[in-house]
Protein backbone atom coordinates (compact mmCIF):
# COMPACT_ATOMS: atom_id res chain seq x y z
CA UNK A 1 0.00 0.00 0.00
CA UNK A 2 0.99 3.62 -0.93
CA UNK A 3 1.60 5.59 2.34
CA UNK A 4 1.70 9.18 2.29
CA UNK A 5 5.04 10.71 2.94
CA UNK A 6 3.57 12.72 6.01
CA UNK A 7 2.17 9.86 7.73
CA UNK A 8 4.82 8.22 7.32
CA UNK A 9 7.27 10.26 8.73
CA UNK A 10 4.90 10.86 11.78
CA UNK A 11 4.87 6.80 12.52
CA UNK A 12 8.69 6.66 12.36
CA UNK A 13 8.82 7.24 16.04
CA UNK A 14 6.63 5.50 17.91
CA UNK A 15 7.23 2.53 15.47
CA UNK A 16 11.03 2.91 16.28
CA UNK A 17 10.87 3.29 19.92
CA UNK A 18 7.89 0.61 20.15
CA UNK A 19 10.21 -1.81 18.51
CA UNK A 20 13.42 -1.03 20.70
CA UNK A 21 11.04 -1.49 23.35
CA UNK A 22 11.32 -4.91 22.43
CA UNK A 23 15.19 -5.48 22.43
CA UNK A 24 18.32 -3.45 21.52
CA UNK A 25 18.50 -3.40 17.76
CA UNK A 26 20.57 -2.16 15.05
CA UNK A 27 19.57 -0.48 11.92
CA UNK A 28 18.62 -3.15 9.20
CA UNK A 29 17.11 -5.35 11.57
CA UNK A 30 14.73 -2.26 12.81
CA UNK A 31 13.31 -2.03 8.96
CA UNK A 32 13.05 -5.40 8.96
CA UNK A 33 10.56 -5.57 11.53
CA UNK A 34 8.69 -2.90 10.44
CA UNK A 35 8.00 -4.59 7.57
CA UNK A 36 7.32 -7.58 9.40
CA UNK A 37 4.86 -6.35 11.63
CA UNK A 38 3.15 -4.10 8.75
CA UNK A 39 2.71 -7.45 6.78
CA UNK A 40 5.01 -5.70 3.89
CA UNK A 41 2.32 -3.15 4.14
CA UNK A 42 4.91 -0.34 5.39
CA UNK A 43 8.49 0.15 2.94
CA UNK A 44 10.39 2.42 4.23
CA UNK A 45 13.19 4.73 1.75
CA UNK A 46 15.72 2.65 4.22
CA UNK A 47 18.73 5.54 3.87
CA UNK A 48 16.02 7.97 5.77
CA UNK A 49 15.97 5.69 8.88
CA UNK A 50 19.23 6.83 9.75
CA UNK A 51 18.91 10.76 9.88
CA UNK A 52 15.76 9.67 12.49
CA UNK A 53 17.50 7.49 14.57
CA UNK A 54 20.16 10.11 14.68
CA UNK A 55 17.59 12.49 16.13
CA UNK A 56 16.21 10.47 18.43
CA UNK A 57 19.21 10.34 20.32
CA UNK A 58 19.55 13.65 20.17
CA UNK A 59 16.66 14.50 21.77
CA UNK A 60 17.64 11.47 24.62
CA UNK A 61 15.12 8.96 23.17
CA UNK A 62 17.30 6.54 22.53
CA UNK A 63 21.25 5.66 22.95
CA UNK A 64 23.34 3.97 20.62
CA UNK A 65 26.64 1.78 21.53
CA UNK A 66 29.12 0.21 18.63
CA UNK A 67 28.99 -3.82 18.94
CA UNK A 68 30.24 -6.64 17.11
CA UNK A 69 28.14 -9.34 15.43
CA UNK A 70 28.76 -13.13 15.43
CA UNK A 71 29.82 -12.51 11.89
CA UNK A 72 32.22 -10.41 12.95
CA UNK A 73 30.57 -7.22 11.55
CA UNK A 74 30.76 -4.18 13.71
CA UNK A 75 27.03 -2.89 14.27
CA UNK A 76 25.51 0.20 15.82
CA UNK A 77 22.90 -1.11 18.41
CA UNK A 78 19.94 1.53 19.64
CA UNK A 79 19.02 1.28 23.12
CA UNK A 80 15.62 2.86 24.58
CA UNK A 81 15.99 5.33 27.23
CA UNK A 82 13.89 6.30 30.02
CA UNK A 83 12.40 8.99 28.09
CA UNK A 84 11.48 7.39 25.23
CA UNK A 85 9.69 4.69 26.96
CA UNK A 86 7.75 7.99 28.26
CA UNK A 87 7.70 9.59 24.64
CA UNK A 88 6.23 6.02 23.34
CA UNK A 89 3.26 6.03 26.17
CA UNK A 90 2.38 9.94 25.19
CA UNK A 91 2.72 8.76 21.48
CA UNK A 92 0.41 5.83 21.98
CA UNK A 93 -2.16 7.84 23.99
CA UNK A 94 -2.14 10.73 21.12
CA UNK A 95 -2.50 7.75 18.28
CA UNK A 96 -5.62 5.73 19.83
CA UNK A 97 -7.08 8.90 20.12
CA UNK A 98 -6.77 9.87 16.61
CA UNK A 99 -7.89 6.01 16.11
CA UNK A 100 -10.97 6.38 18.04
CA UNK A 101 -11.97 9.28 16.56
CA UNK A 102 -10.98 8.46 12.97
CA UNK A 103 -12.70 5.06 13.86
CA UNK A 104 -16.38 6.92 15.63
CA UNK A 105 -16.55 9.53 12.05
CA UNK A 106 -16.17 6.33 9.98
CA UNK A 107 -18.79 4.24 11.31
CA UNK A 108 -21.19 7.03 11.26
CA UNK A 109 -20.69 7.38 7.73
CA UNK A 110 -22.56 4.49 7.44
CA UNK B 1 34.02 -9.21 -13.78
CA UNK B 2 31.78 -7.61 -10.76
CA UNK B 3 33.57 -6.98 -7.46
CA UNK B 4 31.66 -6.54 -4.86
CA UNK B 5 34.11 -5.17 -2.43
CA UNK B 6 35.63 -2.43 -4.80
CA UNK B 7 31.56 -1.72 -5.93
CA UNK B 8 30.83 -1.30 -2.23
CA UNK B 9 33.96 1.06 -1.40
CA UNK B 10 33.25 3.41 -4.67
CA UNK B 11 29.56 3.44 -2.76
CA UNK B 12 30.87 4.71 0.32
CA UNK B 13 33.12 7.35 -1.34
CA UNK B 14 30.33 8.51 -3.49
CA UNK B 15 28.50 9.21 -0.38
CA UNK B 16 31.42 10.49 1.57
CA UNK B 17 32.07 13.16 -1.28
CA UNK B 18 28.78 14.79 -0.14
CA UNK B 19 30.31 15.38 2.52
CA UNK B 20 27.39 15.48 4.92
CA UNK B 21 28.21 11.96 6.38
CA UNK B 22 30.38 11.43 9.26
CA UNK B 23 32.83 8.44 9.33
CA UNK B 24 30.58 6.65 11.70
CA UNK B 25 27.24 7.62 9.77
CA UNK B 26 29.42 5.85 6.74
CA UNK B 27 30.04 2.63 8.50
CA UNK B 28 26.87 2.18 9.70
CA UNK B 29 25.14 3.01 6.03
CA UNK B 30 27.55 0.43 5.24
CA UNK B 31 26.87 -2.24 7.78
CA UNK B 32 23.20 -2.14 6.12
CA UNK B 33 24.67 -2.78 3.00
CA UNK B 34 26.04 -5.65 3.55
CA UNK B 35 23.44 -7.17 5.58
CA UNK B 36 20.85 -6.07 2.51
CA UNK B 37 23.01 -7.73 0.37
CA UNK B 38 23.60 -10.74 2.45
CA UNK B 39 19.92 -11.40 2.79
CA UNK B 40 19.14 -11.45 -0.95
CA UNK B 41 21.88 -13.48 -1.69
CA UNK B 42 20.73 -16.40 0.80
CA UNK B 43 17.42 -15.89 -1.49
CA UNK B 44 19.83 -16.88 -4.50
CA UNK B 45 20.32 -13.32 -6.09
CA UNK B 46 23.69 -13.02 -7.85
CA UNK B 47 26.09 -10.14 -5.71
CA UNK B 48 25.64 -8.04 -8.35
CA UNK B 49 21.92 -7.78 -8.41
CA UNK B 50 21.72 -8.05 -4.46
CA UNK B 51 24.05 -4.66 -4.67
CA UNK B 52 21.96 -2.58 -6.97
CA UNK B 53 18.65 -3.92 -5.27
CA UNK B 54 20.34 -2.99 -1.77
CA UNK B 55 21.43 0.52 -3.09
CA UNK B 56 17.97 1.17 -4.31
CA UNK B 57 16.39 0.76 -1.06
CA UNK B 58 18.68 2.52 0.80
CA UNK B 59 17.48 5.43 -1.34
CA UNK B 60 18.42 8.27 -3.33
CA UNK B 61 21.61 9.55 -2.03
CA UNK B 62 21.11 12.86 -2.28
CA UNK B 63 17.51 13.33 -0.51
CA UNK B 64 19.77 10.76 2.16
CA UNK B 65 23.01 13.18 2.36
CA UNK B 66 20.29 16.03 3.29
CA UNK B 67 18.46 14.55 5.55
CA UNK B 68 21.96 13.49 7.34
CA UNK B 69 23.32 17.28 6.72
CA UNK B 70 20.12 18.58 8.98
CA UNK B 71 21.17 16.79 11.83
CA UNK B 72 24.54 16.26 11.31
CA UNK B 73 24.87 20.38 10.82
CA UNK B 74 27.64 21.12 13.70
CA UNK B 75 29.13 17.59 14.19
CA UNK B 76 30.88 17.65 10.92
CA UNK B 77 32.77 21.05 12.29
CA UNK B 78 34.55 19.06 15.19
CA UNK B 79 35.77 16.09 13.03
CA UNK B 80 39.11 16.07 13.19
CA UNK B 81 40.27 15.20 17.23
CA UNK B 82 37.13 12.71 17.35
CA UNK B 83 38.02 9.16 18.04
CA UNK B 84 37.63 6.76 15.96
CA UNK B 85 35.10 4.18 16.63
CA UNK B 86 36.40 1.21 16.41
CA UNK B 87 39.29 -0.16 18.84
CA UNK B 88 41.56 -1.15 16.51
CA UNK B 89 41.87 1.99 14.70
CA UNK B 90 41.76 3.68 18.29
CA UNK B 91 44.59 2.29 19.62
CA UNK B 92 46.46 2.99 16.49
CA UNK B 93 45.68 6.84 16.62
CA UNK B 94 46.86 6.52 20.56
CA UNK B 95 50.47 5.42 19.09
CA UNK B 96 50.58 7.93 16.90
CA UNK B 97 49.99 10.61 18.92
CA UNK B 98 52.58 8.91 21.66
CA UNK B 99 54.82 9.03 18.20
CA UNK B 100 54.60 12.49 18.18
CA UNK B 101 55.22 13.45 21.71
CA UNK B 102 57.85 11.17 21.79
CA UNK B 103 59.49 11.90 18.35
CA UNK B 104 59.03 16.20 19.39
CA UNK B 105 61.03 15.45 22.69
CA UNK B 106 63.64 14.11 21.10
CA UNK B 107 64.02 15.94 17.91
CA UNK B 108 64.04 18.90 20.55
CA UNK B 109 66.71 17.35 23.02
CA UNK B 110 69.06 16.14 19.61
CA UNK B 111 69.24 20.00 19.09
CA UNK B 112 70.11 20.80 22.44
CA UNK B 113 72.78 17.93 22.32
CA UNK B 114 75.51 20.06 20.77
CA UNK B 115 75.11 22.85 23.51
CA UNK B 116 76.47 20.48 25.93
CA UNK B 117 79.61 19.64 24.06
CA UNK B 118 80.38 23.50 24.12
CA UNK B 119 78.39 24.19 20.95
CA UNK B 120 75.66 26.38 22.10
CA UNK B 121 73.97 28.82 19.63
CA UNK B 122 76.53 31.55 20.80
CA UNK B 123 79.72 29.67 20.18
CA UNK B 124 81.84 30.79 17.52
CA UNK B 125 81.45 28.72 14.18
CA UNK B 126 77.72 27.51 15.79
CA UNK B 127 75.65 29.53 12.64
CA UNK B 128 77.89 27.20 10.34
CA UNK B 129 76.77 23.87 12.16
CA UNK B 130 73.11 24.59 12.48
CA UNK B 131 72.50 26.23 9.22
CA UNK B 132 73.79 22.79 7.30
CA UNK B 133 72.57 20.35 10.05
CA UNK B 134 69.49 22.01 11.12
CA UNK B 135 66.94 19.60 8.86
CA UNK B 136 69.12 16.58 10.52
CA UNK B 137 67.51 17.30 13.63
CA UNK B 138 63.79 17.03 12.72
CA UNK B 139 63.26 15.39 9.04
CA UNK B 140 64.50 11.87 10.36
CA UNK B 141 62.19 11.73 12.76
CA UNK B 142 59.51 12.58 10.22
CA UNK B 143 60.69 9.86 8.28
CA UNK B 144 60.30 7.10 10.88
CA UNK B 145 56.75 8.35 12.05
CA UNK B 146 55.46 7.45 8.38
CA UNK B 147 57.90 4.26 8.26
CA UNK B 148 56.19 3.01 11.50
CA UNK B 149 52.93 4.08 10.27
CA UNK B 150 53.48 2.26 7.41
CA UNK B 151 55.11 -0.38 8.71
CA UNK B 152 58.03 -0.40 6.83
CA UNK B 153 60.14 -3.50 5.99
CA UNK B 154 63.62 -3.37 7.39
CA UNK B 155 64.89 -3.15 3.85
CA UNK B 156 63.58 0.36 3.93
CA UNK B 157 64.47 1.10 6.73
CA UNK B 158 68.28 0.67 6.12
CA UNK B 159 68.27 2.81 3.25
CA UNK B 160 66.07 5.51 4.52
CA UNK B 161 68.55 5.50 7.81
CA UNK B 162 71.63 5.36 5.43
CA UNK B 163 70.56 7.81 3.05
CA UNK B 164 70.48 10.09 6.29
CA UNK B 165 73.31 9.04 7.94
CA UNK B 166 75.62 9.28 4.69
CA UNK B 167 74.35 13.26 4.14
CA UNK B 168 74.85 13.72 7.66
CA UNK B 169 78.58 12.46 7.58
CA UNK B 170 78.88 13.99 4.00
CA UNK B 171 77.80 17.69 5.18
CA UNK B 172 80.51 17.74 8.45
CA UNK B 173 83.37 16.52 7.22
CA UNK B 174 83.08 18.71 4.43
CA UNK B 175 85.71 21.94 5.62
CA UNK B 176 84.32 24.96 4.94
CA UNK B 177 86.65 27.58 3.63
CA UNK B 178 85.56 32.37 3.59
CA UNK B 179 82.90 33.40 2.35
CA UNK B 180 81.38 29.97 3.10
CA UNK B 181 79.22 30.38 -0.21
CA UNK B 182 78.65 26.45 -0.90
CA UNK B 183 78.23 26.09 2.86
CA UNK B 184 75.20 28.01 3.11
CA UNK B 185 74.07 26.57 -0.62
CA UNK B 186 74.15 22.86 0.86
CA UNK B 187 72.11 24.00 4.17
CA UNK B 188 69.71 25.49 1.97
CA UNK B 189 69.85 22.49 -0.43
CA UNK B 190 70.01 19.23 1.70
CA UNK B 191 66.66 20.45 3.66
CA UNK B 192 64.29 20.17 0.44
CA UNK B 193 66.53 16.69 -0.83
CA UNK B 194 65.73 15.56 2.59
CA UNK B 195 62.50 15.98 2.36
CA UNK B 196 61.70 14.43 -1.09
CA UNK B 197 63.46 11.60 1.04
CA UNK B 198 60.64 12.06 3.63
CA UNK B 199 58.23 11.61 0.86
CA UNK B 200 59.81 8.36 0.07
CA UNK B 201 58.62 7.43 3.43
CA UNK B 202 55.29 9.14 3.14
CA UNK B 203 54.42 7.01 0.08
CA UNK B 204 55.77 3.73 1.01
CA UNK B 205 56.22 0.79 -1.49
CA UNK B 206 55.22 2.73 -4.53
CA UNK B 207 56.97 5.78 -4.59
CA UNK B 208 57.93 5.61 -7.78
CA UNK B 209 54.10 5.71 -8.78
CA UNK B 210 52.48 8.84 -9.92
CA UNK B 211 49.79 8.78 -7.78
CA UNK B 212 51.34 8.32 -4.67
CA UNK B 213 53.80 10.73 -5.59
CA UNK B 214 50.61 13.27 -6.07
CA UNK B 215 49.89 12.17 -2.35
CA UNK B 216 52.83 13.45 -1.12
CA UNK B 217 52.52 16.66 -3.05
CA UNK B 218 48.90 17.32 -1.42
CA UNK B 219 50.59 16.66 1.80
CA UNK B 220 53.29 18.92 1.46
CA UNK B 221 51.10 21.56 0.70
CA UNK B 222 48.82 21.32 3.29
CA UNK B 223 51.80 20.30 6.07
CA UNK B 224 52.96 23.81 5.23
CA UNK B 225 49.72 25.70 5.63
CA UNK B 226 48.80 23.81 9.00
CA UNK B 227 52.60 24.68 9.83
CA UNK B 228 52.27 27.67 9.55
CA UNK B 229 49.12 27.87 11.55
CA UNK B 230 50.55 26.06 14.54
CA UNK B 231 54.09 27.25 14.53
CA UNK B 232 51.76 30.92 15.04
CA UNK B 233 49.97 29.19 17.59
CA UNK B 234 52.96 28.22 19.45
CA UNK B 235 54.40 32.17 18.96
CA UNK B 236 50.97 33.22 20.78
CA UNK B 237 52.00 31.14 23.64
CA UNK B 238 55.42 31.82 23.97
CA UNK B 239 54.71 35.63 23.86
CA UNK B 240 51.47 35.21 26.62
CA UNK B 241 53.73 33.31 28.77
CA UNK B 242 56.76 35.61 28.52
CA UNK B 243 54.46 38.44 29.14
CA UNK B 244 52.18 37.08 32.27
CA UNK B 245 55.89 36.03 34.03
CA UNK B 246 56.97 39.52 33.46
CA UNK B 247 53.88 41.12 35.38
CA UNK B 248 54.99 39.11 38.50
CA UNK B 249 58.47 39.92 38.15
CA UNK B 250 59.72 36.98 36.57
CA UNK B 251 62.42 37.02 33.58
CA UNK B 252 61.89 33.85 31.47
CA UNK B 253 63.54 35.09 28.40
CA UNK B 254 66.20 33.10 29.04
CA UNK B 255 64.14 29.77 29.37
CA UNK B 256 62.48 30.52 26.66
CA UNK B 257 65.05 30.97 24.28
CA UNK B 258 66.85 27.55 25.10
CA UNK B 259 63.75 25.40 25.49
CA UNK B 260 60.36 26.59 24.59
CA UNK B 261 61.57 27.76 21.44
CA UNK B 262 63.30 24.62 20.26
CA UNK B 263 60.59 22.32 21.58
CA UNK B 264 58.15 24.39 20.14
CA UNK B 265 59.46 23.99 16.21
CA UNK B 266 59.49 20.38 17.22
CA UNK B 267 56.40 19.88 18.43
CA UNK B 268 55.31 22.01 15.73
CA UNK B 269 56.40 20.13 13.05
CA UNK B 270 55.56 16.56 14.23
CA UNK B 271 51.95 17.49 15.23
CA UNK B 272 51.55 18.90 11.90
CA UNK B 273 52.88 15.88 10.18
CA UNK B 274 50.16 14.01 12.32
CA UNK B 275 47.36 16.27 11.71
CA UNK B 276 47.78 16.22 8.16
CA UNK B 277 47.91 12.65 7.90
CA UNK B 278 44.86 12.09 10.05
CA UNK B 279 42.81 14.94 8.09
CA UNK B 280 43.19 13.74 4.76
CA UNK B 281 40.08 11.97 3.88
CA UNK B 282 37.80 14.69 6.35
CA UNK B 283 38.51 17.97 5.58
CA UNK B 284 38.43 19.77 2.28
CA UNK B 285 42.67 20.40 1.12
CA UNK B 286 43.38 23.75 1.42
CA UNK B 287 46.22 24.35 -0.88
CA UNK B 288 44.65 24.15 -3.93
CA UNK B 289 41.88 26.76 -2.60
CA UNK B 290 44.38 28.89 -1.97
CA UNK B 291 46.19 28.48 -5.64
CA UNK B 292 42.64 28.88 -7.58
CA UNK B 293 42.65 32.16 -5.82
CA UNK B 294 46.03 33.38 -6.38
CA UNK B 295 46.15 31.60 -9.99
CA UNK B 296 44.47 34.82 -11.38
CA UNK B 297 46.19 37.52 -9.50
CA UNK B 298 49.50 36.53 -10.42
CA UNK B 299 48.75 36.04 -14.17
CA UNK B 300 47.30 39.46 -14.65
CA UNK B 301 50.51 40.85 -12.16
CA UNK B 302 53.30 39.06 -14.49
CA UNK B 303 51.02 39.77 -17.83
CA UNK B 304 51.30 43.86 -16.60
CA UNK B 305 54.91 43.23 -15.55
CA UNK B 306 55.48 41.70 -19.31
CA UNK B 307 54.12 44.42 -20.93
CA UNK B 308 55.74 47.44 -19.18
CA UNK B 309 59.06 45.29 -19.46
CA UNK B 310 58.98 44.95 -23.53
CA UNK B 311 56.97 49.05 -23.74
CA UNK B 312 60.10 50.30 -21.80
CA UNK B 313 62.55 48.17 -23.02
CA UNK B 314 64.07 47.71 -19.48
CA UNK B 315 66.34 44.46 -20.04
CA UNK B 316 66.09 42.66 -16.24
CA UNK B 317 68.23 43.00 -13.92
CA UNK B 318 71.52 41.17 -13.76
CA UNK B 319 72.64 40.95 -10.52
CA UNK B 320 72.00 37.41 -8.71
CA UNK B 321 69.48 38.43 -6.53
CA UNK B 322 67.45 39.18 -9.35
CA UNK B 323 68.13 36.01 -10.79
CA UNK B 324 66.82 34.23 -7.62
CA UNK B 325 63.46 36.49 -7.70
CA UNK B 326 63.31 34.67 -11.01
CA UNK B 327 63.52 31.52 -9.76
CA UNK B 328 61.29 31.89 -7.11
CA UNK B 329 58.75 33.21 -9.43
CA UNK B 330 59.00 29.82 -11.63
CA UNK B 331 58.89 28.23 -8.45
CA UNK B 332 55.72 29.91 -7.33
CA UNK B 333 53.99 29.36 -10.95
CA UNK B 334 54.75 25.53 -10.59
CA UNK B 335 53.19 25.54 -6.88
CA UNK B 336 50.24 27.38 -8.40
CA UNK B 337 49.79 25.23 -11.05
CA UNK B 338 50.48 21.74 -9.66
CA UNK B 339 47.87 22.54 -6.60
CA UNK B 340 45.10 23.33 -8.86
CA UNK B 341 45.82 20.11 -10.44
CA UNK B 342 46.46 18.08 -7.60
CA UNK B 343 42.62 19.02 -6.95
CA UNK B 344 41.37 18.52 -10.17
CA UNK B 345 39.62 15.36 -11.24
CA UNK B 346 41.44 13.21 -13.90
CA UNK B 347 38.30 12.62 -16.21
CA UNK B 348 36.58 16.10 -16.22
CA UNK B 349 36.92 18.24 -18.79
CA UNK B 350 39.02 20.92 -19.49
CA UNK B 351 38.18 23.95 -17.25
CA UNK B 352 38.82 27.52 -16.54
CA UNK B 353 41.62 27.14 -14.62
CA UNK B 354 43.44 25.06 -16.97
CA UNK B 355 43.52 27.46 -19.91
CA UNK B 356 44.48 30.13 -17.15
CA UNK B 357 47.88 27.70 -15.66
CA UNK B 358 48.45 27.39 -19.22
CA UNK B 359 48.65 31.14 -19.82
CA UNK B 360 50.32 31.60 -16.49
CA UNK B 361 53.33 29.33 -17.63
CA UNK B 362 53.26 30.68 -21.08
CA UNK B 363 53.82 34.57 -19.31
CA UNK B 364 56.38 32.96 -16.80
CA UNK B 365 58.19 31.19 -19.60
CA UNK B 366 58.21 34.54 -21.80
CA UNK B 367 59.75 36.40 -18.95
CA UNK B 368 61.82 34.30 -17.63
CA UNK B 369 63.72 33.75 -21.29
CA UNK B 370 63.57 37.90 -21.31
CA UNK B 371 65.80 37.40 -18.04
CA UNK B 372 67.76 34.00 -18.21
CA UNK B 373 69.35 35.36 -21.88
CA UNK B 374 70.61 38.36 -19.68
CA UNK B 375 71.85 36.81 -17.27
CA UNK B 376 73.78 34.04 -19.10
CA UNK B 377 75.51 36.94 -21.30
CA UNK B 378 76.39 38.86 -18.13
CA UNK B 379 77.54 35.66 -15.94
CA UNK B 380 80.03 35.04 -19.02
CA UNK B 381 81.46 38.47 -18.46
CA UNK B 382 81.91 38.55 -14.34
CA UNK B 383 82.50 35.26 -13.93
CA UNK B 384 81.68 32.38 -12.22
CA UNK B 385 80.54 32.16 -8.30
CA UNK B 386 78.72 28.89 -6.55
CA UNK B 387 75.67 31.29 -5.95
CA UNK B 388 75.07 32.17 -8.89
CA UNK B 389 75.78 28.66 -10.64
CA UNK B 390 73.12 27.41 -7.82
CA UNK B 391 70.62 30.12 -9.02
CA UNK B 392 71.43 29.70 -12.61
CA UNK B 393 70.66 25.75 -12.35
CA UNK B 394 67.70 26.42 -10.37
CA UNK B 395 66.43 28.60 -13.13
CA UNK B 396 66.86 25.73 -15.45
CA UNK B 397 65.30 23.41 -13.92
CA UNK B 398 62.34 24.71 -13.29
CA UNK B 399 62.30 25.95 -16.54
CA UNK B 400 62.66 22.44 -17.81
CA UNK B 401 59.66 21.50 -15.52
CA UNK B 402 57.08 24.24 -16.59
CA UNK B 403 57.94 24.04 -20.28
CA UNK B 404 57.41 20.32 -20.07
CA UNK B 405 53.82 21.41 -18.96
CA UNK B 406 53.73 23.95 -21.00
CA UNK B 407 53.87 21.28 -24.13
CA UNK B 408 51.84 18.59 -22.34
CA UNK B 409 48.67 20.89 -21.62
CA UNK B 410 48.68 22.22 -25.31
CA UNK B 411 48.56 18.50 -25.91
CA UNK B 412 46.26 18.14 -23.59
CA UNK B 413 43.89 20.77 -25.37
CA UNK B 414 44.16 19.49 -28.03
CA UNK B 415 42.83 15.99 -27.30
CA UNK B 416 46.32 14.62 -28.19
CA UNK B 417 46.39 13.17 -24.69
CA UNK B 418 45.07 12.39 -21.44
CA UNK B 419 45.09 14.14 -18.53
CA UNK B 420 47.09 11.65 -16.32
CA UNK B 421 50.06 12.49 -18.59
CA UNK B 422 50.57 16.05 -17.33
CA UNK B 423 50.47 14.60 -13.36
CA UNK B 424 53.24 11.56 -14.49
CA UNK B 425 55.54 14.10 -16.16
CA UNK B 426 55.65 16.41 -12.85
CA UNK B 427 55.77 13.37 -10.71
CA UNK B 428 58.42 12.03 -12.79
CA UNK B 429 60.17 15.00 -13.28
CA UNK B 430 60.99 15.03 -9.19
CA UNK B 431 63.62 12.77 -10.04
CA UNK B 432 65.06 15.98 -11.39
CA UNK B 433 64.62 17.80 -8.80
CA UNK B 434 66.26 15.56 -6.42
CA UNK B 435 69.34 15.02 -8.49
CA UNK B 436 69.75 19.09 -8.55
CA UNK B 437 68.95 19.21 -4.89
CA UNK B 438 71.48 16.48 -4.18
CA UNK B 439 73.81 17.96 -6.15
CA UNK B 440 74.34 21.03 -5.08
CA UNK B 441 74.44 20.02 -1.13
CA UNK B 442 77.30 17.65 -1.83
CA UNK B 443 79.05 18.10 -5.12
CA UNK B 444 78.80 21.85 -4.93
CA UNK B 445 81.31 22.32 -1.93
CA UNK B 446 83.79 19.76 -4.01
CA UNK B 447 84.04 21.57 -7.40
CA UNK B 448 84.27 25.16 -6.03
CA UNK B 449 86.83 24.20 -3.53
CA UNK B 450 84.51 24.35 -0.43
CA UNK B 451 84.24 28.11 -0.52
Amino acid sequence: MNVSKDLIAASATPLILAILKEKDNYGYAIIKRVREMSENELVWTEGMLYPVLHRLEEQRLIESYWDTAETGRKRKYYRILKQGRQELQQQKRQWEMIHAALTKSWNEER
Amino acid sequence: MFDLETQIRSWSDHLRAHGNFTEADLSELESHLRDQIEDLETSGLSAEEAFLIGVKRLGNVDAISHEFAKVNSENLWKHLFVEPVDPQARQQNRRDLGLVVLFALLAGTLIKVPGWFGLGFDAPGADLFYVKNLSLFILPFIAAFFMIRRGAPARAWLAILAIFAGSALLINVYPSFEPHNTTYLSGLHLPLFLWLVVGVTYIGQEWRRCQGRMNFIRFSGEAFIYGVLVFAGVMVLGGFTTMIFQAIHVDVGRFMEDNYIIYGVCFTAMITVYLVEAKRSVVENFAPILARIFTPLFLVTMTVFLVVMVVTGQSPFLEREFLIAFDFMLAMVLGLVLYVISSRDLNQPANLFDYLNLALIAVALLIDAAALSAIVFRLSAFGITPNKMAALGENLVLLGNLAGLAWLYVQYFRKKCAFIKLEQWQTAYFNGYAVWLAFVAFVFPLLFGFK
